[in-house]
């Protein structure tokens, strides 16, 4: 699986949270694939997932949290994919 | 040209306005709108404004011009008039409408796109408008000529 995380470069809210998303993830899936995208940078990309601001989340190439989740809605979002 | 205040003036509208470059009837309607405080007036019954409300007009009309709606920019001369918020606040609000535009230009491009097919598929030729293929496909009642 792929996580892609769509931040604001800067925006301290979006960076403290992310390690622990990271590392919960990962432990979901440790194959995971984890990438931390500037909004700006990839804009192109975030329009095409819809993104409206950031923080958003996609997985798989799906916007999937339209701000940053806890740990555990993450967690689940990532169990249930992997389920299917 | 740009008019400079000078400090401490006591403005009328039509000063303001001026300097500013929009019209009185735009600083009454931000002011309706609340995005301009409302002036004191003098024991006649006229506004009067001091050189700030300069600096406001231009900061509405520059958010103006880079897209912003009326809410936004009162969003925006919010946050310049909270001491709270910081520049990172400010900075989302700008990447916000930065991804409304991008969306909205991506959209019109393929609005524009589906004209370039409509346009190509059209002959081009003196037929009676029953036969258009460009009213025929927006009908979706028959197949565009070739």
């Amino acid at each position: 699986m792929k996580v892609e995380v769509l931040h604001s470069g800067g925006c301290a809210k979006c960076q403290k949270g992310l390690p622990a998303l990271r590392a919960a993830a990962q432990s979901v899936d440790p194959d995971l694939d984890w990438c931390e995208l500037d909004i700006l940078k990839a804009i192109d990309y975030a329009v095409e997932l819809g993104v409206l601001k950031p923080p958003a989340v996609a997985i798989d190439g799906q916007l999937v949290f339209a701000t940053l989740p806890s740990v555990e809605a993450l967690t689940s979002a990532l169990r249930a994919r992997m389920r299917h | 040209m740009r008019l400079s205040v000078p400090s401490a003036q006591r403005l009328t509208i039509g000063k303001l306005a001026e300097l500013a470059d929009v019209s009185a009837n735009a600083v009454r309607f931000y002011e309706r709108e609340g995005l301009m405080k409302v002036p004191t007036k003098t024991d006649s019954g006229y506004r009067v404004y001091g050189d700030e409300a300069v600096d406001r007009l231009r900061f509405i009309k520059r958010a103006q011009h880079c897209g912003f709606t009326l809410s936004e920019t009162q969003a925006l001369l919010q946050l310049r008039d909270e001491a709270s918020s910081c520049c990172n606040d400010v900075r989302s609000k700008v990447i916000e409408k930065k991804l409304e535009l991008e969306a909205r230009i991506k959209a019109m491009k393929a609005m524009s796109k589906s004209l370039d097919q409509l346009i190509a598929d059209c002959s081009n030729d003196t037929r009676p408008a029953d036969d258009c293929s460009i009213l025929a496909a927006l009908s979706g009642t028959k197949e565009p000529c070739r």
